[in-house]
């Protein structure tokens, strides 16, 4: 018999501390790439920064809040719109454009919240899709960013950021890491607050999170916009790198949504590992299989098919359900005070 | 006893990592610099193409130009006296300007080739610059008008870009090939305008460089509803415009789909133009193929034909000869991208061999300025083009034609614009 006094209720665990101790020295690693690493690593790195950055905000949308928008391209793109016309018309370094499209992102995604959220479901998913097409057919009628023919960087904005080509690289690189790092910062420290068990209680059941006194609305929104803030930051860091915008190429449902769901999905929906595993698996087979042309996006495919069919919870959650280990310690387990040992 | 952690510890300690990493960015980054040739001389040439997707027409005969050009590089090149093995790097845009941006970045940084190509339409050929440019690596492209490219990539004719070049036609050649086509019969100088926003319907449409001035120069009366928005699947509001104002004349610059529904749309709706030029759409003959007998007498802009009266200065074959090759290597018929995709190489060719030092990027960029020879798509030379970073190529206009068979065959109706290139028909205006 267990009396209530004996029992603790931790987060905690020793494959958490750990998984943040490697995950440390990892960083530390990587922190120091422009010092080991060749030019094309850096930017292979950097891009794999910006997609984990994307596939964890779609994460938190779909896999806590339960909003499935299949529209998050829509922040993607406005992002690197509003990079290009800060730096091209505002003549602002093209790194402090980046947080400042966030916030135009974040402001742009209040609006649009009040629009879409009075839809559920299959509706908000097909709403939010709409909401990404009346992004790209309005930008392609702004004639000063080029239409729908698109426009470049002119090479003085980007060589500016940097003293020299290795010193501009560098500072790019991190630039991609640091984005990458708040992005998972803030997603940690958000589900270790109080908002975390109540999302959690809304993706598992939101008449019951309702009846628990959560205010579902509220939640919801909060999640919406800062999602959608930092992915309009990831977008405009994105398009740093591409040099060139579109209509097609910013607002990509493939590139920017597709992609980023077959990582979440794959990896594993509703964690914080998930994603990180699921961009992994991405650019393993992106980078060995991306030349075979159209048997490469059927590969992709076969794969999403088998994981949804042998792991529904994605591989994380089948590592999980049978290990029951987690890096990101989030879940609380009860354990004995005395022996520290779970009940 | 309080097993559990501060919470927040891990992150803090992230966070405070990221500002050591902020204080090593005042540190200079270290140059390290391996050119893969200095042991074993070999040039790499990358070269990016929309081998899958959408543009996949244009990149069909890649394999044969490649292997072509392989053979014509397996004994190495020669410059200065020096034998150096050739390595083409090919890589697929998926049709898609992001993928071929990060497919350039790639090939420039990780395969480190000293000099990238890239062809077919201003999604493949102005990402791909744009790397070149910014990362420092000499880059020539082709298959897209030089508006488009130069202008489209914010170009500045006084300022123009120091390592990336182009070659190809531009919209006041096209414009002055219709023109040319459109007076031979004397129909309606009323003209119906079709310009998709997209890069190169914005070009072909614009008030300063494109059609509506040259037209009105002319004495044509152009009828245009403005840009139209790509894949459109109603074009009902342009065809009464054009029959109300009794349009004999269609133009435009269309994709194969929008050139579908809008040529179906004016049957159904009994539209009946006597003149029909349309840039892109009707390049290739599977395009043509797909709309039947309403694919008799259709008009379209001519870059290279197996009659053009050029060859290769890199394997001596003809036009002709190339073109053919094609056939009986896959058993489908020529299409215009092949001669430009082998002058391409051609071209790399001829600057890899005069380049006065191959370890220097300025040395190849010099040789690239100073280019003057013969081609399989006619003379390249940087030094006449209309900016610094152009080189124009002869253009000419023809039609569709089917013989009793049913079989289509491109035919030069019209060579004002380069009276080198041979007309071998005459202009059939459509029932």
């Amino acid at each position: 018999m267990i009396r209530a006094s004996e029992i603790s209720i931790v987060q905690s665990s020793r494959a958490a501390w750990i998984a943040g101790l490697v995950g440390l020295l990892l960083l530390l690693a990587l922190l120091a790439a422009p010092y080991w690493a060749g030019r094309a690593d850096m930017r292979l790195l950097s891009e794999i920064y910006l997609y984990l950055a994307l596939a964890c905000l779609w994460n938190i949308l779909a896999g806590y809040a339960g909003l499935v928008s299949v529209g998050q391209h829509a922040y993607v793109g406005l992002g690197g719109y509003m990079l290009f016309a800060l730096a091209m018309f505002g003549g602002i370094n093209p790194l402090v454009a980046i947080p400042l499209a966030g916030l135009i992102g974040g402001v742009a995604s209040m609006l649009v919240a009040v629009l879409i959220f009075r839809l559920s479901g299959a509706y908000f998913a097909i709403g939010t899709w709409v909401v990404a097409e009346t992004f790209r057919l309005s930008f392609a009628q702004v004639s000063a960013l080029g239409g729908g023919s698109g426009t470049s960087l002119p090479a003085g904005i980007v060589t500016a950021i940097g003293d020299g080509r290795d010193g501009r690289e560098a500072i790019i690189y991190w630039g991609s890491l640091g984005i990458a790092v708040l992005v998972l910062a803030a997603i940690f420290l958000l589900l270790r607050s109080r908002q975390g068990p109540a999302l959690k209680a809304i993706r598992d059941n939101e008449l019951a999170a309702r009846s628990l006194g959560i205010d579902i609305w509220r939640s919801k929104f909060i999640i919406y916009v800062g999602a959608s803030t930092l992915t309009a930051m990831v977008g405009a860091a994105i398009f740093l790198q591409k040099l060139r915008i579109s209509p097609d190429a910013a607002f990509s449902v493939n590139d920017w949504t597709a992609f980023v769901i077959f990582i979440v999905v794959i990896g594993g929906i509703g964690t914080l590992e998930g994603p990180i595993i699921g961009t992994i698996v991405f650019f393993l087979l992106r980078e060995t299989l991306a030349d075979l042309g159209p048997s490469y996006q059927l590969i992709l495919g076969l794969v999403a098919i088998v994981v949804m069919l042998r792991a529904p919870q994605g591989l994380w959650g089948f590592v999980r359900s049978h290990y029951r280990i987690e890096l990101f310690p989030l879940t609380p387990r009860a354990i004995d005070s005395q022996s520290k040992k779970d009940i | 006893m309080n097993y559990m952690p501060k919470p927040k510890s891990t992150a803090l300690t992230r966070r405070a990592m990221l500002k050591t990493g902020a204080a090593a960015l005042a540190m200079p980054a270290l140059l390290h610099h391996t050119r893969a040739y200095a042991q074993s001389p070999t040039i790499k040439i990358g070269h990016v193409s929309p081998r899958t997707g959408p543009l996949a027409g244009f990149a069909e005969a890649d394999d044969y130009v490649l292997e072509g050009i392989r053979a014509a590089f397996a004994g190495g090149i020669e410059n200065n006296g020096r034998r150096f093995e050739v390595e083409i790097i090919s890589r697929d845009s998926q049709s898609n300007p992001n993928r071929a941006a990060e497919v350039a970045a790639d090939l420039i940084l990780g395969d480190e080739v000293d000099i990238i190509v890239a062809a077919s339409t201003p999604d493949t050929t102005n990402p791909v610059a744009d790397q070149a440019e910014i990362n420092e690596v000499p880059c020539i492209t082709t298959d897209c008008p030089w508006q488009p490219y130069f202008f489209g990539r914010n170009g500045n004719p006084t300022q123009p870009f120091k390592y990336t070049y182009h070659f190809f036609w531009g919209l006041e050649d096209v414009i002055a090939a219709f023109l040319d086509l459109w007076s031979q019969q004397g129909v309606a100088k009323v003209v119906g305008g079709l310009f998709p926003n997209d890069a190169d319907g914005n070009a072909w449409g614009d008030p300063e460089l494109g059609f509506p001035p040259a037209l009105e120069a002319n004495g044509f009366d152009l009828v245009d509803l403005g840009r139209y928005q790509p894949l459109s699947d109603d074009f009902s509001s342009h065809i009464s415009a054009f029959r109300d104002a009794g349009c004999e004349i269609v133009t435009g610059n269309m994709i194969p789909p929008d050139f579908g529904t809008f040529w179906a749309q004016s049957a159904q709706q009994g539209f009946k133009p006597k003149i029909v030029s349309i840039g892109k759409a009707l390049l290739f003959p599977s395009a043509i193929e797909s709309l039947g007998s309403r694919g008799n007498g259709l008009t379209s802009e001519i870059w290279w034909t197996p009659d053009h009266p050029f060859g290769s200065s890199l394997t001596g074959q003809s036009a002709r000869e190339l073109a053919e090759g094609y056939t009986a290597a896959t058993g489908r018929p020529w299409t215009q991208p092949i001669g430009f995709k082998h002058a391409l190489f051609e071209v790399v060719n001829n600057v890899l061999t005069r380049a006065a030092d191959l370890d220097d990027t300025d040395s190849i960029l010099e040789a690239i300025r100073q280019t003057r020879m013969p081609s399989m798509v006619g003379p390249v030379d940087w030094s006449t083009g209309p900016v610094a970073n152009v080189s124009k190529t002869p253009l000419v206009a023809g039609q569709w034609q089917q013989d009793a068979a049913g079989k289509f065959t491109l035919v030069v109706t019209s060579n004002a614009t380069a009276p080198d290139i041979p007309v071998t028909g005459e202009l059939m205006l459509l029932g």
